[in-house]
């Protein structure tokens, strides 16, 4: 007796360890294939994120730096920029911009989708080459052309602005005041980033099925209500993943900023990523410049967060 | 559905996003070549003496080589830290005078032994200072710089200037009458002054007896909002307002300030030796200015006197990351002899070695900055000079000031308070 539950029991095993065995070639699957890129994630982002961390809670400076080796401090460099006034302004400021950049870029970006929908053939594809060039033009040349637009002396800026006569530009110093100055910025950075959020949602427009937009205007829905009510929401995923992206952008500002001032930007132009890179490379506080770092990071994290949860939500309602 | 890939493509890019910069590193140094880092005036203004110091010292090591990399001012320091944590860090590194104590005091240089090197017993004082740090040699002086006035002698005369001013009363009223005479193009500039050259603009400052820092009981303190300075920065002010049509937000190098003057609409300013061929370069210069160019130095408020300059200069050092040390040493000693120095002198600075003091005092075109160098001021000597430096702290004081965002002396004092907070970091 003893022996055939024993065999029996010792089929139904095996059975099911040779079942659970598939099964587990096809759990893991998947797995396998994300691996490399995993790996190459953890190898490019994970360490180097590792190291910011641990080097945000170290006195790290210059003669820590020739010696590879830090000396732990505790939470002292957070507190040392939790205490600093510069750096809450430096918060508020990238805040601010960031909030006007990413405005901008949406609205306007928007208008233009909605205009490339309108367009006939030949002006659709004019615009959208132009969107591409944009797009395609490196930040560091970019900032080079503007740079050259708005330069003091031969900027064409100023030598439009005066034959227009909206005022005396002659030799006019666009970055001697911080409002001016940034301006100057967003009108960079908005120029740049408009291409992808305006092709993006062209797309998505493309998308959205002709006969809900009939529908819409049959029950007598004007444009503005056709589009808030049904265009919008059908493109929410896309609004909210664009303005995740824009913000993580915007946020980070740096080359621009840096490279138009001659890389000794005043600290009236201090936003989180060059105040970061300032205390870490110029003044040789790398502990302090991680901490800001990691800060930064933290923010953007809960910037994004509300608006991938409300995605990862609405594609559970889809 | 097609929103819905849409969507995930967004998402991959996302992913993508934080992953963007990757640095190249340089290559490693085996016996068989050293790496040089200097500055690119060195390239601009006395390549052959870059030249004469690899011969030599390529018959001495035949079969190592150099491989000289130019950097500039702006982003060296940034590209030497980040070389000092890769572990490729070159093998001799030119650093700016008031660079050298951050760097000393953190142990970033190999120590050196003086009597190795050419000229040491008659090495300028004022560089050889900056090369010592407790009492040990850490680096090797290069050449100094002072500053003067270099002007248009036709634009002076034209104007209905006398000779070159003795007083700074007198050269501010030459400024006024170049003004009157050619201010009439938008563009002109009787003295090109840009907002950010603190330089220039801390040589009034010492010239009125007043300092950047002070040091009392082992503790700095920032001094620019002293009575002294506050006069010397209103004069600077004054010449922001009056004499000046350069940008209030640029500084002397960008755009090179010898270049703006060699395009013609420029009466004069206050540069280093070298920018006087410069400006002349067929290259990049203009020339045919060069029957009308001269120089002066600076004058004192006190009539008679000069207005003392920057002593700017530069030193070279062995990082200590380096696994070549005796043939660093041998480069820099090819690099600091006197056949180098000479070429360094004859393009418009003052060589390392008093011994050639003579060779500038002769040469018409080096006499006045020779001149100009008697009278000196440097900046505090602290490790945490540097950072005075790097945050900019003159040159946001300085453009407040130019573009009238704040009073005199609410941006001195802030600076000084800044300074003052900076200099005492960690001590």
């Amino acid at each position: 007796m003893a022996s055939v539950v024993e065999s029996e029991f010792l089929l139904a095993s095996r059975r099911r360890r040779r079942f659970t065995r598939q099964r587990l070639g096809h759990a893991a699957a998947p797995y396998a294939l994300l691996a490399p890129a995993a790996a190459v994630i953890g190898v490019i982002l994970a360490y180097p994120l590792y190291l910011l961390v641990r080097m945000s809670f170290q006195k790290y400076g210059l003669f820590e730096l020739i010696r590879h080796k830090g000396r732990s401090v505790g939470t002292a460099n957070y507190a040392h920029i939790f205490q600093d006034a510069e750096f809450w302004r430096v918060v508020l400021r990238t805040v601010a911009f960031t909030a006007v950049c990413v405005s901008l870029t949406m609205v306007l970006g928007t208008a233009i989708a909605l205009l490339l929908l309108q367009l006939g053939r030949v002006m659709r594809v004019a615009l959208t080459t132009g969107l591409v060039l944009v797009w395609s033009v490196p930040v560091i040349v970019a900032v080079d052309v503007w740079r050259w637009m708005v330069d003091y002396e031969f900027g064409v800026a100023n030598w439009t602005l005066t034959k227009l006569h909206i005022g005396n530009f002659v030799r006019h110093d666009w970055f001697a005041n911080p409002w001016t100055g940034f301006g100057v910025f967003a009108a960079l950075i908005v120029w740049g980033a408009i291409p992808f959020v305006a092709i993006t949602l062209y797309a998505g427009l493309a998308q959205v099925p002709h006969e809900l937009l009939e529908a819409a205007a049959i029950d007598g829905a004007r444009p503005w209500a056709v589009f808030r009510e049904v265009t919008v929401p059908l493109l929410k995923p896309i609004f909210i993943i664009l303005t995740s992206l824009s913000i993580i952008w915007d946020f980070q500002v740096f080359q621009q900023i840096w490279v138009m001032l001659d890389a000794r930007p005043g600290s009236d132009y201090y936003t989180m990523a060059i105040y970061a890179f300032h205390q870490s490379f110029q003044i040789s506080e790398y502990g302090l410049g991680a901490a800001i770092a990691v800060v930064m990071v933290l923010f953007m994290f809960a910037a994004t967060l509300v608006y991938l949860r409300q995605m990862l939500r609405a594609g559970e309602v889809q | 559905m097609k929103v819905r890939y849409l969507v995930a493509a967004l998402l991959a890019a996302m992913l993508a996003v934080a992953a963007s910069t990757a640095s190249g590193g340089t290559s490693q140094s085996h016996a068989t070549k050293i790496v040089v880092w200097l500055q690119n005036d060195a390239q601009n203004g006395w390549p052959e003496a870059v030249a004469l110091a690899n011969r030599n010292f390529k018959t001495q090591h035949p079969d190592v080589e150099v491989d000289v990399q130019y950097q500039s001012w702006g982003t060296h320091l940034t590209k030497f830290d980040a070389s000092l944590a890769g572990g490729d860090a070159p093998d001799v590194i030119e650093l700016g005078n008031t660079e050298m104590t951050k760097y000393m005091a953190a142990g970033a240089f190999k120590t050196l032994s003086q009597s190795a090197f050419p000229n040491n017993k008659t090495w300028l004082q004022g560089l050889k200072g900056s090369c010592q740090y407790n009492g040990k040699l850490f680096g090797v002086p290069y050449y100094a710089g002072a500053r003067a006035v270099i002007y248009r002698k036709d634009q002076y005369k034209a104007a209905g200037i006398k000779g070159t001013p003795t007083s700074l009363a007198a050269f501010m009223a030459d400024g006024k009458k170049l003004m009157k005479k050619y201010g009439k193009n938008a563009g002109y500039s009787a003295v090109y002054f840009p907002g950010k050259y603190w330089y220039a603009a801390m040589s009034f400052v010492y010239d009125y007896g007043g300092q950047i820092a002070l040091r009392k009981g082992g503790k700095w303190k920032g001094t620019l909002n002293s009575p002294q300075a506050l006069t010397a920065l209103t004069q600077v002010q004054t010449v922001f307002k009056s004499l000046t049509r350069a940008s209030r937000t640029t500084d002397e190098a960008n755009p090179q300030q010898s270049l703006v003057f060699a395009k013609g609409s420029v009466g004069s300013f206050i540069g280093n030796g070298w920018e006087w061929p410069y400006a002349l370069d067929p290259k990049v210069g203009n020339p045919s200015l060069e029957p009308v160019v001269d120089a002066y130095p600076m004058p004192s408020h006190i009539k008679g006197k000069f207005m003392p300059t920057f002593l700017g200069g530069s030193d070279l050092a062995v990082p200590v990351t380096t696994k070549n040390q005796s043939l660093a040493a041998d480069w820099i000693k090819a690099f600091t002899g006197t056949a180098a120095e000479s070429e360094i002198a004859k393009a418009g600075n003052i060589a390392n070695t008093t011994k050639l003091l003579a060779f500038n005092a002769s040469n018409p075109k080096l006499a006045p900055f020779a001149r100009a160098a008697k009278y000196s001021w440097f900046v505090p000597t602290s490790p945490n000079w540097a950072n005075v430096e790097n945050a900019n702290v003159l040159q946001n004081m300085l453009v407040s000031i130019a573009t009238g965002r704040a009073s005199v002396k609410a941006a001195a004092t802030s600076a000084s308070n800044q300074i003052t907070r900076i200099l005492n970091t960690g001590a």
